[in-house]
């Protein structure tokens, strides 16, 4: 044992003031209170809120604001990154041109002084010395295939100058000139709209099937646990494919197939959860004063299992949105020029060697909305226990 | 015992032969036959393909036909490859998609279970936000995004594993690396949170009550009892297994079944995409029977005779 040294005045009797005993201290908080309130002190878990939200209105209003669409292409812009080093070149009449070189396709792309692309600047190619040589103005202007620098007239290699964000394209271009942020935009549309079936299915199929099962039991509980059973079998990947084959490939038959298959899983949790709490004393209490079954379970059970119900929809929400942007990566979701995250990620992987970067923003796009979700859902698993009430 | 297993085994032919049914009514419920959108063919040509392949019979004899053939595990042959049975087909890609996949179920096993352990028992010290943060990117960023940066950076960049093929030893890396990723983080995170719920049990106390060696308590008691749930996602692992090889051997250019699978449907081979879809659902039925068996060894609180 340690030495504590306590103070002989802590060993008095606390002062007790009559009434003071019985003053509630904190408000009483409701359940809900109480999760809202926890959820809202989990840092992760609102970041990803925000992000999603953040999400869903760029995903709307992104497109109607966005100076491009998704689909017109121009040859000549094509593969553009989104940051640059510009260089200039002012000729014998003073005037400045601000250009800058990419180097996967070896092209100069003229540059306003807002950072916008102005084109495409043409040069004269020499196969044999394998360089081009820009004429701007008197002065030229020569680019080493090989070496790729640029070189002026006197053999004076040309030093680049600061860095510049695209500001006509703000994340490039892709291999057939379409912006990549209208894309990206779109794909967000593709993603969420996936979230949004995915959502409505589990809610009016999955929720209803397992409270079905659940409270009637018996044989219907087994035929069609049964059911589930048989469809579970299979990963929904397979059910996707074989859709896709029946109906075509496409957006259409992405969203069938997550609809028609995608609430097994909820019905079995809604099920367990149904299980447990038919037994409570007010169910039988709602029957007794002569409830119908549809009345105990929509207003009785389900309600009182709607924490596992949204902890389950929002570990439900990305997978699906990862199986359209897997099925889309593969080639078997989203057809072109239709863009999805999958698709994007896909394209960029077909240019990885000369153009990597390319391969970030869809990249970041789908990682950081899994994330935004699992970080949502964690939250809200944690929110949601009452083990972990303080 | 045997009654159940004999239960389950009866319940799994049922399943596989829903899922045939299914299988073969999807793929002859496809508008047009297999062959309409080759080039102009003679009339007389059709009908004569259509013969070779019994495509001509009613409907029901051709599932018959089909049904005969899978008990004899023959799934017939397949229609874009001339000469050549979905079997032959499955058998070459087999041994590629075998080999990655069961490397990667063998990390999932052996590095997600003691990173989880590692984590329940360092709760909240560095090993344990370490391989939390981990394990949450592996959770989140997809399969096919880790594939292609590990791509960019170890085979493009830096040269040390080749870009594709398995003919190099180190071509294993990346493919079982970006299959087993997600669940070893899985897997870490379900052993970490079992773990810790295992040893906050009373029986937990008992056994250091009685003063066991803290490895004796740790294996045989906590072990042991918080493991069982990490074997329940096995089968769901197998079926991801599965499915991740259609991207991880497109993205490394791997002959498997994975690759031919999807060759398959862009090239709408129906009786390739029926085989395969139904090997697949056989494979996994299997994978979940024996989990499921595995599951009444480990916990003998489960009484098999009520456990469905």
């Amino acid at each position: 044992m340690s030495d504590i040294h306590v103070a002989p005045e802590m060993w008095k009797p606390a002062a007790r003031i009559a009434g003071a005993a019985e003053q509630i201290a904190a408000p009483s908080l409701t359940y809900w209170q109480d999760v809202r309130q926890r959820l809202w002190r989990n840092r992760p878990a609102m970041l990803g809120l925000g992000f999603i939200i953040v999400l869903v209105i760029a995903a709307i209003f992104g497109p109607m604001v966005s100076r491009h669409n998704y689909y017109d292409q121009d040859l000549k812009l094509s593969n553009i990154p989104p940051v640059f080093q510009v260089y200039e070149v002012t000729d014998e009449s003073g005037a400045t041109t601000r250009f800058f070189f990419n180097s996967g396709n070896l092209n100069l792309y003229e540059v306003t002084d807002d950072g916008r692309i102005a084109g495409l600047i043409r040069g004269k190619k020499d196969l044999l010395k394998k360089q081009t040589v820009f004429a701007f103005g008197d002065v030229e202007v020569t680019l080493n295939a090989a070496t790729q620098t640029l070189t002026r007239g006197g053999g004076v290699v040309l030093a680049a100058g600061g860095w510049q964000w695209n500001m006509s394209n703000l994340f490039g271009t892709d291999q057939l000139g379409r912006d990549v942020l209208a894309r990206q935009l779109y794909g967000a549309r593709i993603s969420l709209t996936v979230a949004l079936v995915a959502t409505l299915v589990n809610f009016f199929i999955g929720v209803f099937y397992g409270g079905i099962a659940g409270y009637l039991g018996g044989r219907v509980d087994t035929l069609m646990m049964r059911v589930v059973e048989v469809i579970s079998t299979i990963p929904l990947t397979l059910y996707v494919i074989l859709i896709m084959v029946v109906f075509n490939s496409g957006f259409f038959s992405v969203i069938i197939a997550i609809g028609s298959v995608y609430w097994v899983d909820m019905a079995r949790i809604v099920r367990g959860q149904i299980l447990t709490l038919k037994q409570q004393d007010y169910v039988a209490a709602a029957r007794t004063m002569g409830a119908s079954t549809g009345r105990i379970l929509t207003r009785h059970l389900l309600p009182n299992s709607i924490g596992p119900i949204l902890v389950a929809l929002t570990m439900l929400i990305p997978s699906a949105i990862f199986i359209e942007s897997f099925m889309s990566f593969i080639g078997l979701g989203v057809t072109p020029p239709e863009a999805s995250w999958g698709t994007l990620t896909s394209e960029a992987v077909e240019t990885l060697r000369a153009y990597p970067y390319q391969m970030f923003f869809p990249a970041a796009a789908i990682s950081l909305t899994m994330f935004a979700f699992n970080f949502l859902g964690d939250g809200l698993r944690d929110a949601l226990d009452p083990r972990l009430r303080t | 015992m045997t009654a159940y297993v004999l239960q389950r085994l009866a319940l799994m032919l049922v399943t596989l032969f829903a899922i045939i049914t299914l299988t073969f009514f999807l793929m002859h419920a496809v508008p047009g036959g297999p062959f309409v959108s080759d080039k102009m063919m003679a009339p007389e040509i059709q009908a004569a393909i259509n013969a070779k392949y019994h495509l001509d019979d009613p409907i029901w004899v051709q599932y018959l036909n089909y049904l005969r053939g899978i008990a004899t595990f023959d799934l017939g042959p397949s229609f874009k490859y001339a000469g050549m049975s979905v079997n032959e087909i499955i058998a070459q890609g087999l041994p590629t998609t075998l080999k990655v996949g069961v490397l990667a179920l063998i990390c999932v096993v052996s590095l997600g279970v003691p990173l989880g352990i590692v984590a329940a028992l360092n709760r909240n010290r560095w090993p344990d936000t370490l391989v939390m943060v981990i394990a949450t990117i592996g959770v989140a960023v997809p399969s096919y995004v880790i594939a292609t940066v590990a791509l960019y950076f170890f085979a493009l960049r830096l040269g040390w594993v080749p870009t594709f093929g398995l003919d190099d030893w180190r071509g294993y890396f990346l493919p079982v690396f970006a299959l087993s990723g997600f669940w070893i983080s899985f897997i870490a995170r379900l052993a970490r949170s079992s773990l810790l719920e295992t040893l906050q049990m009373d029986y937990m106390t008992t056994a250091k009550a009685k003063g066991l060696k803290p490895g004796q308590i740790l294996f045989k008691h906590g072990l042991r009892n918080s493991l069982i749930p990490v074997v329940t996602v096995l089968g769901p692992v197998v079926a991801n297994l599965i499915t991740g090889s259609f991207v991880i051997e497109q993205i490394f250019a791997l002959p498997g079944i994975g690759r031919h699978f999807v060759l398959s449907i862009t090239n709408r081979d129906y009786t390739a995409i029926m085989g395969i879809t139904i090997f697949y659902a056989a494979v996994l039925m299997v994978m979940i029977f024996i989990v499921d068996m595995l599951y009444l060894v480990l916990d003998p609180r489960i009484k098999y005779r009520e456990a469905r």
